[in-house]
């Protein structure tokens, strides 16, 4: 079995069921213009009446759009009625396809779901093929508000009574994401506030200071962030609650008071039990058994080799050495009798634990042992305990051992103390939330200082009051590259094609060999002053190749749109992005005419060479 | 039994097999047996697909046949014994042994409840004609919209345009301005060729970042980039626009407020909003369109109206499309169940099994 539906089998399919015209979503560009390749030889031509009625209104199109008239899909739009729509057509192919939809021509049209929003025509029958959506640079399952701005496409007012939404599979979907999707509630939207430079320099423009913590406060983010504020408070009420029946005992604050003690008894409990194993006698024993010692054993003599502790054994353990030079392992507790009678003994770390010259020489002493020796004296202390710690000594300091309230203390306490942990927690997050974007505010401002946007008092300085009219990405770097003079004296084309490098922010692959030297050096110049600013604001991509495009369209006003095409690998449609970018970067530089006059004029100059040819066709 | 003589003869088969035939055996029976198999036996065995499955314990049974053996052996004779209670089930012949389980979807009792293909696909067609009546949800966004701001938020193709278009043609009428955004250019332009066919080209302009097309109408189009720009400038005092005449601000896809990188502009613009003009957000679906109205109303000065419903206008039913062409419901029920993703339509549910069983690669991919 194929993987996925046929697309042609797909249109087949539809049509025998009347489910057409539909919208089908595919995962990838590729994939909508792959599926349009297969109807190249495929036999589900059109009726001649819908052929013609098809030309006709692609004609129609055509007066108001030259660009769209020789784009090869054409042939297959007419024969089968059947196109595709990505964002790597160019607007006006999309605007074609979607009047043709409306006017209700089509039977299928492929399309991408990355631009589902941006697809603004319904139809009888949605298809969806995948249960994930490329972001960025990863896939993501697609959420709930997706699948129903998909699904939501199907059912034309007016036109059907019943819309359809198709799931058919395709590697890698996943049922349950799509049919919660279709049967969920969608998500909640959450704010995304941030905090760019120009709003900083726009809002210290138009407000003091001091009023600027209130209109933050007007924001959805403060509304949701007290949202959330006010459900932890609500928590902390409750807790506050909940630890009531703890409040008044012998202590005033008897969940520190316990916690201490706890933690004390507790250290003492884990040292005492690396002691407990050894009787009193057994460990007053321990410092004389050192290696050289003859000790007496349940069945004969012998000499200490070593006395080592082994983590299987619960005593300490001794390597003794027998008679007829036998070595053996034994707990202490085998000893019997320890004898006033020490040998010299070298010791070594490896069996036999001393040296051979020694191991020879107490073999032979062990033999010549008289039969009595005296047994050494040793005193067992009576405290068995050694010397208690600091800590465990200051458990007598506690009241709680003889408080009466200490039984109620010790069975609360775990539940208190998590409470009492909740709490602080609390207290901390709504502080943190109450104030985070006066603080984000107040950080952006001493950036802005830093540079010399902003006096010391907040107020704008001249650098400023032009700086707040760049109100798009990269603000800081643009401006800084201003002052810098990088744009000093540069033709428009070379304007256009750094300003083509800071706008681009897609990392799909291009490819432009050529590009002239002094785009090239002054581009390193912004790289190195894009990277210096990196603390303060990331860095844009800043390809060399779109700017060499950009470059080349602005430099030779006779390149066609069709020549500037066939410079690079990037899709019609991004490049036509590409350039719409541009001239909203360039408009903006633009708008410094009263302080930079050589590069608004510069910047003027390059926009009316950009609009040109396709960028004509659209407002 | 049937049963049980087809698993004595296979169990006393395995004493001595070649791998040929025990990679058949293993073909024979269910997934869910092999990957039990596989526990303890292959690394990570859930992430493979059936053939890969098999592949990966042949190559396991390599250096512990007899073991392998006797496990496949007390499994097998294990799913015997868990499908022998049903004894008035006829048996299958053991080729398709692995169907046993598979058709789980087939439940007696979903047989009655669940919509064949022809109830499902009836209906289909054109309405007829009929004059054009707005909804109710309609009608009282655009009366509430003399009173105070609204947001609306309604399912995709409810006709949120015709209450833009509506409240557009109101405010023109008292000649106040009005200024309609929405996130994409190419939107815009769309919207721009429409409302000049409804109002008529000397009535809407457009304002782009480096273009303005008849500035001076009366209802602009622009994106919400741009109307941004113009409040600050306002703001700050130097651009005279016409903010004193504005009366209505039109915010289409509102939904985009929660767009990571451009969402603070649709914040931007509503607080900034002159206080006269009227607010008219339009959102597809969303989750919390009273936090957004609840939050209007604390940063404007009257009370916030929110619109909205989850009724399609044109009901939507859900389907499945298999590879080979075979079309079924995706729920059991006609329409879309909401609040139940899994009612699933017995059919749909096998297929698309059957379908990951088949397509399923050795360990997914990281996409």
């Amino acid at each position: 079995m194929p993987p996925s539906i046929h697309p042609v089998d797909l249109v087949t399919a539809l049509r025998h069921k009347h489910l057409t015209p539909a919208i089908v979503f595919l995962t990838s560009r590729r994939a909508c213009d792959e599926a349009m390749e297969t109807f190249d030889h495929a036999d589900l031509v059109l009726p001649p009446v819908r052929q013609e009625a098809i030309a006709v209104a692609l004609e129609r199109i055509t007066v108001q759009h030259p660009s769209i008239a020789e784009h090869p899909l054409i042939p297959i739009v007419r024969r089968i009625g059947v196109a595709a729509h990505h964002a790597g057509h160019l607007p006006s192919w999309k605007i074609a396809i979607e009047e043709l939809m409306r006017q209700g021509h089509l039977d299928a049209v492929f399309a991408t779901t990355t631009l589902a929003a941006g697809v603004d025509f319904p139809a009888r029958t949605v298809v969806i093929t995948q249960s994930s959506i490329r972001k960025s640079r990863d896939f993501t399952d697609l959420t709930i508000g997706e699948v129903q701005q998909i699904a939501g496409r199907a059912g034309r007012r007016g036109k059907d009574l019943v819309g359809f939404a198709i799931v058919t599979p395709s590697p890698y979907i996943d049922l349950t994401v799509l049919t919660k999707g279709l049967t969920g509630q969608p998500e909640a939207v959450d704010s995304q506030f941030t905090i760019s430079y120009p709003m900083v320099l726009n809002l210290l423009k138009a407000h003091p200071h001091e009023q600027i913590q209130g209109i933050l406060a007007k924001s959805f983010a403060q509304f949701q962030l007290n949202q959330r504020a006010e459900l932890l408070e609500q928590k902390l009420d409750a807790l506050h609650v909940q630890m009531e029946p703890f409040g008044p005992r012998v202590c005033t604050d008897w969940i520190t008071q316990w916690q201490t003690f706890d933690h004390a008894r507790r250290h003492r409990h884990t040292r005492h039990q690396t002691h407990r194993s050894e009787s009193p006698e057994i460990s007053a024993r321990l410092p004389f058994l050192t290696p050289g010692r003859v000790v007496g054993l349940s069945r004969g003599r012998g000499i200490v080799l070593r006395q080592y502790r082994s983590k299987g054994q619960k005593n300490s353990m001794l390597t003794i050495l027998r008679p007829d030079s036998a070595v053996t392992e034994c707990p202490v507790t085998s000893v019997k009798e320890v004898f006033d009678r020490t040998y010299d003994c070298a010791e070594i770390p490896t069996y036999p634990w001393c040296s051979t010259e020694t191991f020879d020489r107490l073999s032979h002493q062990l033999e010549e042992l008289p039969p009595r020796l005296p047994v050494l004296p040793i005193l067992v202390s009576t405290s068995s305990e050694p010397l208690p710690d600091a800590i465990v000594q200051s458990l007598g300091d506690f009241p709680c051992p003889t408080c009466p309230s200490r039984p109620a203390c010790q069975k609360d306490f775990m539940t208190a103390s998590r409470l009492r942990q909740e709490q602080q927690r609390h207290t901390k997050s709504i502080q943190a939330l109450r104030t985070s974007l006066w603080h984000r505010f107040q950080e952006r401002v001493e950036v802005l200082q830093k540079f010399g946007y902003l006096t010391l008092a907040t107020q704008l300085t001249i650098e400023g009051e032009w700086a707040r009219l760049i109100r798009i990405d990269h603000s800081l770097l643009i401006t800084e590259l201003i002052r810098a003079e990088a744009f000093t004296g540069a033709d428009p084309s070379l304007l256009a094609g750094i300003f083509a490098s800071l706008a681009h922010d897609d990392d799909r692959p291009g490819a432009f060999p050529r590009i002239s030297a002094g785009l090239s050096s002054l581009l390193g110049q912004v790289r190195r002053l894009a990277e210096s600013l990196s603390p303060y604001e990331d860095p844009p991509l800043l390809r060399a190749d779109v700017a060499a495009l950009v470059e080349r369209w602005v430099a030779d006003p006779t390149l066609t749109w069709i020549g500037l095409c066939r410079l690079t690998t990037m899709a019609e449609g991004d490049i036509y992005r590409l350039l719409a970018r541009t001239l909203e970067f360039l408009s903006q530089a633009q708008a410094l005419r009263s302080t930079h006059p050589g590069l608004a004029e510069s910047a003027s100059h390059a926009i009316t060479l950009i609009r040109r040819g396709v960028l004509e066709e659209l407002p | 039994m049937g049963c049980d003589s087809v698993l004595s003869t296979q169990s006393s088969a395995l004493q001595s097999m070649t791998t040929d035939e025990l990679e058949k055996l293993l073909a024979q029976q269910p997934v869910a047996l092999l990957h039990r198999l596989a526990r303890g036996r292959v690394h990570r065995h859930f992430r493979a697909g059936k053939r890969r499955l098999i592949e990966l314990l042949l190559q396991h049974s390599a250096s512990n046949r007899a073991g392998f053996e006797s496990d496949l052996q007390t499994l097998i004779e294990g799913q015997g014994s868990r499908t022998e209670p049903g004894p008035s089930r006829t048996h299958p012949p053991p080729t398709i042994a692995h169907k046993k389980t598979s058709p789980r979807g087939a439940e007696p009792e979903s047989a009655e409840t669940t919509i064949s293909l022809s109830a499902w696909l009836e209906g289909l067609g054109v309405p007829s004609p009929q004059p054009f009546v707005p909804d109710p949800w309609q009608s009282e966004a655009l009366s509430a919209l003399n009173e105070t701001d609204v947001v609306i938020s309604v399912p995709t193709g409810s006709g949120k345009t015709y209450v833009a278009v509506e409240a557009a043609r109101r405010a023109m009428e008292d000649n106040r301005s009005v200024i309609y955004t929405s996130p994409l250019k190419a939107l815009s332009n769309t919207k721009y060729t429409e409302f000049s066919r409804i109002f008529g080209p000397d009535k809407v302009g457009i304002l782009t970042g480096d273009r303005q097309e008849n500035g001076q109408a009366p209802l602009l189009i622009m994106t919400t980039e741009i109307l941004r720009n113009l409040l600050y400038d306002a703001a700050s005092g130097e651009i005279d626009v016409r903010l004193d005449t504005l009366g209505l601000v039109i915010l289409d896809e509102s939904q985009y407020i929660a767009d990571p990188e451009r969402g603070v502009v649709w914040e931007e613009t509503i607080i900034f909003c002159p206080s006269q003009a009227r607010l008219l957000l339009l959102s597809a679906s969303i989750g919390n369109p009273q936090d957004i109205a609840d939050w209007l109303t604390s940063i404007r000065s009257t009370v916030c109206r929110l619109v909205r419903h989850s009724k399609r206008t044109v009901p939507l039913r859900a389907g499945y499309l298999h590879p080979n062409g075979k079309l079924t419901p995706l729920f059991r029920t006609l329409g879309i169940p909401y609040g139940h993703p899994n009612q699933l339509h017995p059919e749909a549910k096998r297929l698309f099994l059957e379908y990951e069983e088949e397509t399923l690669p050795s360990g997914r991919p990281r996409r």
